[in-house]
């Protein structure tokens, strides 16, 4: 493997080859909600069978008004109606999400944080773009419209840092807890950042990823005033692809400091080899490749690259204008030549764009490919787009030995975040 | 306006975690188990069922000097201009 990736790349990065750091990070649990699953194992099957899980409809607001758009509901979790506790219940569907998809992955670890109070040494890092967007729309039509007061909790709703303080206290969690915002960034610089508190000492487990639940009226017109919302399908790398479509759910990983797990005969799923994030320092709204491909670059400094034909990249793939031709690009920029071997996929033609919660679900179906060595596919893929020459495993899975796995996020502001998942 | 004793017997037995049975005026406050989150939404309800805005402040802890619920229930009636 001879990519161009270097040591020298701008931004944070905290790539630590295996055995070569004192302390490293494994995610022994995985949780994950969205349009396309409510559970890990729904996901990843729907997943591998490219179910979409976007539609288009009419999303009503309090006030009677409504918007039409292509969404990417967690039907299946509706469905479910799962009884999540008294504080849980009175939360914003951000927090809910939140706890649902923390609730499998912390089972699934099979952690038990009183035991010699490892809770007191877990941090808690739920990313959000927006937090509880949809409390504060009711809040505000209630208010304008009907002369109705706010509810008194209005403010434990929406504050962005919700679904952080409240798994926290649902699991006894008093390590490092804090909400990370950096839009379609945030579930990314989420794991991120716990992971690196976890390689610094500061903490031994992490319970991280992200939620969003910003599917109503408002929120979808603020999204199509912007004009990069589709009006059919998501169509990420496709010629004529015409925008993306707004998701929710969440992405929760629980993180452990290797040698604990291993102690402990967890399973561990993924080691996270390395973790990019930096700004493109440009522009609001387009995304810049040299941003982008630092960020993958410091992700990968220090990282052992297997053979082109063992990478997978989970890509941003937002299906816009801008985005995936800039994405490929970048990912050109960070692999070189071996760019033209790696296998490339966009899922979020299934699951929606999840925003602020995308880098949750898309790490677990990063390490789902690792660990089942199948790569999920870009559905909906009609017309390529020389701008977007990758081989971006169109409309079907494919079977492929996977040794690293990486996960692209990068956001509206220019702020970008890369993790690389890899077997330990 | 909506009775305020019935009313209020009500709304603690919707937000009342700790209370197993019905509650009478002679329930210990204690007892109901209520939690933070459960205080706010009891006064907001309160205050949406009867019409009447609760002067309360969460520095003043207006419960100190209540024992049972009946103290609770003649407050309010105190408040509403009903004792």
């Amino acid at each position: 493997m001879t990519g161009p990736v270097t040591d020298g790349a701008t931004g944070h990065g905290s790539a630590i080859a295996a055995g070569k750091g004192p302390r490293r990070v494994v995610v022994t649990g995985m949780g994950a909600v969205c349009a396309t699953g409510a559970s890990v194992e729904d996901f990843w099957t729907n997943a591998t069978n490219g179910v979409c899980g976007t539609e288009i409809r009419t999303i009503k607001a309090n006030d009677g008004t409504e918007i039409t758009v292509p969404v990417a509901q967690a039907d299946a979790w509706r469905a479910l109606n799962p009884d999540l506790g008294r504080d849980i219940a009175r939360a914003d569907d951000f927090s809910k999400f939140a706890a649902f998809a923390a609730d499998e992955a912390v089972k699934a670890s099979g952690l038990d944080f009183a035991e010699r109070d490892l809770g007191g040494r877990t941090a808690t890092i739920i990313g959000t773009g927006i937090g509880g967007q949809s409390s504060l729309e009711d809040t505000y039509i209630n208010m304008l419209c009907f002369e109705k007061r706010p509810h008194p909790l209005t403010i434990l709703r929406l504050i962005p840092n919700a679904a952080a303080s409240h798994l926290s206290i649902r699991y006894g969690l008093r390590g490092p807890a804090f909400a990370i915002s950096s839009a379609c960034a945030s579930g990314a610089h989420a794991i991120g950042v716990a992971a690196d508190l976890i390689r610094a000492g500061s903490c031994d487990a992490a319970v991280a990823g992200a939620s969003e639940a910003i599917i109503n009226k408002g929120a979808l017109q603020a999204w199509k005033q912007m004009h990069i919302l589709s009006d059919g399908l998501c169509r990420p790398f496709s010629k004529n692809r015409k925008g993306l479509i707004i998701g929710e759910g969440a992405g929760v990983l629980v993180l452990e400091e290797y040698e604990r797990a291993k102690a402990r005969g967890a399973t561990i799923h993924a080691e996270i080899l390395g973790f990019g994030m930096n700004a493109d320092g440009k522009d609001m709204i387009n995304p810049a490749v040299e941003g982008a491909a630092a960020a993958m670059q410091a992700a990968l400094a220090g990282v052992r690259l297997p053979d082109a034909a063992k990478i997978y990249v989970n890509a941003h793939g937002t299906g816009t204008l801008m985005n995936d031709p800039t994405e490929t690009k970048a990912i050109r920029a960070t692999l070189g030549a071996d760019a033209d071997h790696i296998a490339v996929s966009s899922t979020k033609a299934m699951h929606g764009h999840l925003l602020g919660a995308a880098g949750g679900v898309e790490s677990i179906m990063a390490i789902k490919a690792l660990g089942a060595g199948v790569v999920p596919p870009t559905i909906n893929y009609d017309v390529p787009d020389p701008e977007c020459d990758l081989d971006v495993t169109p409309n079907e899975a494919r079977e492929r030995p996977i040794e690293l796995a990486i996960s692209n996020s990068f956001a509206f502001g220019g702020l970008n975040a890369v993790l690389a998942f890899g077997r330990v | 306006m909506a009775d305020i004793e019935s009313s209020l017997l009500e709304i603690i037995k919707e937000n009342a975690v700790g209370l197993t049975g019905e509650p009478t005026r002679e329930t210990a406050i204690a007892d109901l188990g209520i939690d933070s989150f459960a205080v706010v939404e009891i006064i907001y309800e309160v205050e949406e069922k009867l019409s009447i805005e609760v002067p309360f402040n969460a520095n003043e802890n207006p419960l100190a000097n209540m024992k049972t619920v009946g103290d609770l229930i003649d407050a309010v009636k105190e408040m509403s201009g009903q004792s």
